[in-house]
């Protein structure tokens, strides 16, 4: 990876945000029947659909703006929702390192809550000590899930991409029937809900805000990944694993334990984005209590983070910070009436820019001179 | 495309094709600088130059695949433009690739077809292809069934495949890029016959190569490519120590100077191994093998009998059903790799893309590929990066390692530095036995004479070497002991200078008597290289 | 770049003109451009009193096809009927929900409709901070609720109306065999299946007949879940399951999931029909309306458009609702395309059931039901 071509890699993801933003700018006023129909007689009177059109588009940034950094609230609620973002963004990515796509964040991120919130509400600790046998219970429980697939794809040869949306379905059924159990309903109720957590087993947060000790770990998670990665006898296994498992396994690397001890750790990860969303309180300032959607759609998005993150842990860290802070801006952009699916557009179409950057530079050309001119004492040398 | 009316009014004296001040730069990187270059039909023209010496660029050129900053391509006294492939096949120019361009699930007849205009209202014509295939056969003594599959065939077999596809599309010059980098020398052998009967019928060819012999062997006319520019034209009268000058720059020695050297104790043995092949024939067959300490064991052979298998089975990436590996009195067959390298076993694989190195790391990553976890490249679980670089440093001096950098990329090096970087990490350990597949496979001249020489040293320092090599070059240059290898089996032993002739029947399968007998000799006691 | 941008800009722009730019502009603002405020949807018609009714979807989100989407119409139906405004977010993650809570307070809303039992805790928790603002949370209640004066629960006695359709099954049904599956183990989705077989068993008792209710088991509270409420093809297999069994009306009680009954009902032509849930079938799935026989409706919409109004009216009431047959929170709706089908005696059996379920003559007994 030289200079230039990191540099290359900065700018299409940038442009891939712009190019995002102003076609999700096009979404919002065809999406909106009021301003498209003053396009009706656009001929007639040009200014009213162009101001209509400039009014949607710049109240709907301006919300999106505000919610996700216009105060110290709102930036720590996006540091919050990126934390769970991270986490499993990391987990996807050290594995994607080592040549397996772990598409299972969701099933691990389900059974990292499933602990820690069992740990959380069912067994009464001291402070402290209630946190952190929490934590260690959920990371193992993701840790196990992740474990799995490792172990099914080293010993039989299963394909992790088939055994992860497998076990997913499984952890997600998992949890839909403890939570019809009586170890985990709330007394009193007869639907899908679990008792609060106790506050001894609550993330601390800083007062007044929703910076919390889920933010904290999420960065350094992203370190102790670094670390692995860049200055780790095990990272230095795990991408020659990934870059050619032949040459490795020549090398004298086991291929089957680093597999397994990839996906461990992917699931660590992924169980810890799952301790996240059960522990750390909500704006209420008491954790969601486990129910089916207490993860979201958190291992999906994983995936996305990673890719745009470019399976880097600063990358991740930036690509989850960006998530974070749509998802909370464009709560922020439904009080001002524009649709949050506005949102979800904007994030697929960075990803799909993101991960097609032939589309970037296409319309984009200054871009491609670029990354030709920076590729070019590579391709001499494999072209001679 | 272009209609080729012009050339139907030329006299024949007029066609070629003719390359002329051909200049392509890559930024700051000029990889052909004024090249010229003329082929006539019924001719063999041979293109020799190092890996790295801008052939393929030049012929990449030819094929419209790259445009050329300055200089002309002259087809039958027309001057031409390529933009594509299409505009080189249209001038009737072929290219037989290094790597096929053959879609691996269709047969060959399928095969012809791709690419081509499709027959009337879009049809197929499965039939007609299947006809051009078996006329096409005939006429040049290309024999390839139209029906097989590409996936089962031989690489030599698939060759033909490829030149089969040039012809029908009636290209007049066919380019050959490598065309023998893949194959065994019998398959070397039936390629020339087809060159020479593809010449005969008036075709041109460009042959282009790194190895001498093949050029002394065919060539009607020889162009050397140096550094991007054409170092020198000859006949095929020169001789390969003139030819080797000109492409290398300086004077090279193409025999390794070896000294007689006294075997030791045998630190390698193998008794009764034997490995199966996925598709359950049996590659390796109940094989005995003992190599001492100090000497070179060469194993002869066709590709294809087994060496592969044996190789990784001696290191432990393939499976062993039987039999038993040694390494200094040490039972190594159920050690891990891992433990097998800390047994002291070295090892060359024979394909250093997918075996040898990670192409994405460094060459400093690349030296430690093996050793990174021990003292003094690890403390614990972390890597100590300045051990490391200082290492990468000592060994790219060493072995003169032609790289910008010890953080370069290993795919980026030469194939000859790319191999360079493998033997450095297995000779800078203490080795009780190295094992070396096709080492100097694909590698330039000049690197040749350095790795065969670093070789010899290993065997001095009293290890026990096994080479294995398809090119019987090598095998003289290096063994004390020449093993050949059939179906899986060792058929004999025999000393270094034994003839080609000999060793040739003994790769068909011929025990050593047999070979001995029929070809009415017993050692040729000629200076050291059977050449 | 900035070439392309306005070339992109340019392009959306000339799409649109294309489509549609040659209308003539509305007569009403002659001249002068239209006042549009900066918001957007927010309502532009002159609000009465500045009222303003909000509303947070659950993570399903306002387009699920079920109570998120039955609840918001609730919503939209008050705001054409009282002209107030409204506002809506909705939920991605449970995360979400106080945050989106909080975002309606701060958007001074006067009345806070949440759907779902997930939002329960969030909901509570808010109406003890903001006193001053009537909260409603559509499908659930808790004793906790008391705690509050200004958080009133929604919830539905579907068994009493489930029982009316298990009667009508059972009445309709030629091989004897009637059939219901789930979309998940919740208390709101037994209730019906427990209402429906419980009507099956009463049709047996009065007409001495013995129709067998497949796909759920009262006594065990077990039965045939597709577990997932979107996706037809798991409601499609369970309909599949129950009709190599047998079954010729099928009560499917899963959401959007339960549509492959309907297209396994479609498929049979004629052989297999349907009761539909939540909604009238007829209106949210017309093409199949011929398979409906009727539907068992969940009067979600007309439960929040009440606390709307009343909110806006000073005449919140923060007791519980509980949807009816006497109240007509639930019920069953018309017959539509069966309207001639069904046998007048069985119509007049219906209402009898009715009024005597309304009276207490005959006791509804599934452990679902709402018990406040």
């Amino acid at each position: 990876m030289t200079r230039s071509s990191w540099w290359t890699e900065i700018l299409t993801t940038i442009a891939a945000i712009v190019l995002a933003l102003i076609i999700g700018a096009v979404v919002m006023v065809v999406s909106d029947p009021d301003v498209l129909d003053k396009y009706a007689y656009f001929f007639y009177r040009p200014g009213d659909a162009l101001a209509a059109s400039g009014d949607k588009i710049g109240s709907a940034y301006f919300a999106l703006l505000k919610g996700a950094v216009g105060s110290w609230g709102a930036i720590t609620q996006s540091t919050s929702q990126a934390a769970p973002l991270i986490l499993a963004g990391l987990g996807v990515a050290l594995a994607f390192r080592a040549g397996l796509i772990n598409i299972g964040g969701q099933g691990q991120a389900i059974w990292g809550a499933i602990f820690a919130a069992y740990i959380g509400f069912g067994v009464h600790l001291p402070l402290v000590i209630h946190v952190l046998v929490a934590l260690i219970a959920g990371v193992l429980g993701g840790a196990i899930w992740g474990g799995l697939v490792g172990w099914l794809k080293a010993r039989t040869g299963a394909h992790e991409v088939i055994v992860t949306i497998m076990l997913n379905y499984v952890a997600i059924r998992m949890l839909a029937w403890l939570l019809t159990t009586p170890a985990f309903q709330r007394p009193g109720r007869t639907d899908s809900i679990s008792p609060i957590v106790d506050w001894t087993a609550t993330f601390a947060r800083l007062a007044g805000s929703q910076l919390h000790v889920g933010f904290v770990l999420a960065l350094l998670a992203a370190a102790a990944v670094w670390w692995l990665l860049e200055r780790s006898t095990l990272g230095f296994a795990l991408k020659a694993v990934g870059a050619n498992p032949h040459a490795a396994a020549t090398a004298g690397m086991s291929v089957a334990r680093t597999t397994i001890i990839v996906m461990v750790l992917a699931g660590a990860l992924a169980g810890l984005a799952g301790v996240d969303a059960a522990l750390a309180p909500s704006d209420s300032g008491v954790p969601v209590p486990l129910s089916n959607g207490i993860v979201g759609d958190v291992g999906f998005d994983a995936v996305t983070v990673a890719l745009v993150g470019r399976s880097r842990p600063v990358g991740v860290v930036l690509a989850g910070l960006l998530f974070g802070a749509l998802h909370t801006g464009g709560l922020g952009m439904q009080g001002a009436q524009t649709p949050g699916t506005v949102t979800d557009v904007l994030q697929a179409l960075i990803v799909l820019f993101v991960a097609a950057p032939a589309l970037v530079t296409r319309l984009l050309p200054f871009l491609r001179r670029r990354a030709a001119r920076s590729a070019t004492p590579e391709s001499t040398g494999a072209l001679t | 495309m272009t209609p080729d009316a012009p050339e139907a009014a030329d006299s024949r004296a007029d066609e070629s094709l003719r390359l002329s001040g051909i200049t392509k730069r890559f930024g700051s990187l000029v990889a052909n600088s004024g090249i010229d270059l003329e082929l006539r039909p019924g001719e063999i023209h041979c293109l020799l130059g190092e890996n790295g010496a801008g052939k393929s660029t030049l012929m990449n050129i030819l094929y419209g695949l790259l445009q050329p900053d300055e200089g002309q391509i002259v087809v039958d006294g027309v001057p031409r433009v390529f933009t594509g492939p299409r505009n080189a096949i249209d001038a009737g120019i072929g290219m037989v690739h290094q790597h096929f361009m053959l879609v691996d699930v269709f047969t060959v007849a399928e095969n012809m077809i791709l690419g081509r205009e499709p027959g009337t209202l879009g049809l197929i014509n499965l039939r007609q292809a299947r006809r051009r295939v078996t006329e096409l056969s005939q006429q040049y003594g290309l024999s390839v069934d139209p029906d097989a599959r590409i996936e089962n065939l031989p690489v030599g077999i698939q060759q033909r495949v490829e030149i089969l596809k040039a012809l029908a599309n009636d290209a007049r010059y066919l380019i050959f890029d490598e065309p023998t980098a893949v194959l065994t020398p019998q398959e070397i052998e039936e390629l020339m016959r087809v060159m020479r009967s593809l010449r005969d019928e008036g075709k041109g060819v460009i042959f282009i190569t790194h190895k001498l012999r093949e050029v002394r062997a065919i060539a009607d006319r020889i162009t050397v490519i140096r550094r991007g520019a054409v170092a020198g034209v000859a006949g095929p009268g020169e001789s390969e120590a003139s030819l080797a000058e000109k492409m290398v720059g300086h004077q090279v020695s193409l025999t390794v100077s070896k000294q007689q050297h006294e075997a030791g104790d045998v630190r390698l043995r193998l008794s009764g191994v034997t490995a199966v092949a996925a598709n359950g024939s049996v590659a390796v067959d109940d094989l005995d093998l003992e190599v001492r300490g100090g000497e070179i064991l060469c194993i002869a052979g066709v590709q294809g009998n087994g060496q592969s298998e044996l190789a990784a089975a001696l290191i432990g990436t393939y499976p062993l059903r039987s039999g038993t590996i040694m390494v200094d009195g040490r039972t190594v067959d159920r050690f891990t790799t891992k433990e097998r390298i800390d047994a002291g076993l070295g090892y060359v694989p024979e394909d250093r893309q997918h075996d040898g190195f990670v192409g994405s790391y460094s060459v400093a990553e690349n030296l430690v590929l093996n050793s990174y976890h021990k003292p003094p490249y690890a403390q614990g679980l972390a890597l100590r990066g300045g051990v490391i670089r200082s290492n990468a440093r000592d060994r790219v001096a060493e072995f003169d390692i032609r790289t910008t950098s010890i953080d370069t990329e290993v795919a980026a090096l030469s194939g000859g530095n790319q191999q360079k970087v493998v033997l450095a990490r297995e000779l800078s350990r203490e080795l009780a036995v190295l094992v070396a597949s096709q080492p100097t496979r694909g590698v330039d001249v000049g690197a040749i004479e350095f790795l065969h020489k670093r070789l010899v040293a290993e065997r001095d320092r009293g290890t026990a070497v096994l080479i294995i090599s398809t090119e019987l070059d090598e095998v003289a240059a290096l063994a004390d002991r020449v093993a050949v290898m059939f179906r899986g089996r060792i058929v004999g032993i025999v000393g270094p200078h034994t003839s080609r002739e000999v060793l040739g029947l003994m790769m068909a399968g011929a025990s050593v008597e047999e070979a001995m007998a029929s070809a009415d000799v017993t050692t040729e006691e000629t200076e050291g290289v059977v050449t | 770049m900035k070439k392309s941008l306005f070339v992109s800009a340019t392009a959306a722009a000339a799409v649109v003109l294309a489509l549609a730019g040659c209308a003539k502009p509305p007569a009403s603002s002659s001249g002068a451009p239209a006042n549009t405020p900066a918001g957007g949807k927010t309502s532009a018609a002159a609000p009465a009193g500045g009222f303003k009714a909000c509303m947070i979807s659950d993570t399903g989100g306002f387009d699920d096809k079920s109570f998120n989407q039955t609840s918001y119409k609730g919503m939209e139906d008050a705001k054409k009927a009282l002209g107030i405004q409204t506002a809506s977010v909705e939920s991605k993650a449970a995360s979400d929900y106080a945050t989106n809570i909080q975002s309606m307070v701060d958007a001074k809303c006067n009345v806070i409709v949440t759907v779902g039992y997930t939002l329960s805790d969030d909901t509570l928790a808010a109406a003890k901070k903001n006193p001053d603002i009537d909260f409603a949370i559509v499908d659930n209640y808790d004793p906790k609720y008391a705690e509050v004066k200004n958080l009133k629960g929604l919830q539905f006695n579907t068994a009493q109306s489930a029982f009316l359709g298990g009667y009508l099954a059972a009445a309709m049904t030629k091989t004897g065999k009637v059939g219901t599956f789930g979309g998940q183990k919740l208390s709101t989705v037994t209730i019906y299946m427990d209402g429906f077989a419980q009507g099956v068993q009463y049709y047996n008792q009065q007409q001495k007949k013995d129709v067998q209710v497949l796909g759920w088991d009262v006594a065990k509270q077990d039965g045939d879940f597709t577990n997932d409420f979107s996706n037809p093809s798991t409601g499609l297999t369970q309909a599949k399951n129950l009709i190599s069994q047998g079954a010729d009306v099928i009560f499917p009680v899963a959401g959007g999931a339960g549509e492959g009954a309907l297209q396994a009902a479609k498929a049979s032509s004629g052989k297999v029909n349907t009761i539909w849930v939540d909604t009238d079938g007829c209106v949210s799935a017309a093409d199949y309306c011929p398979q409906i026989i009727s539907s068992v409706y969940k009067g979600m919409d007309v439960a929040v458009q009440k606390v709307i109004t009343d909110s806006k009216n000073g005449t919140f009431d923060p007791s519980p609702y509980v949807g009816t047959l006497q109240n007509q929170g639930t019920g069953l709706t018309g017959f539509h395309d069966w309207d001639s089908k069904v046998p007048a005696d069985v119509k007049s059996q219906l209402k009898q059931l009715q009024s005597d379920i309304i009276s207490g003559k005959i006791k509804i007994t599934s452990k679902a039901q709402p018990t406040s």
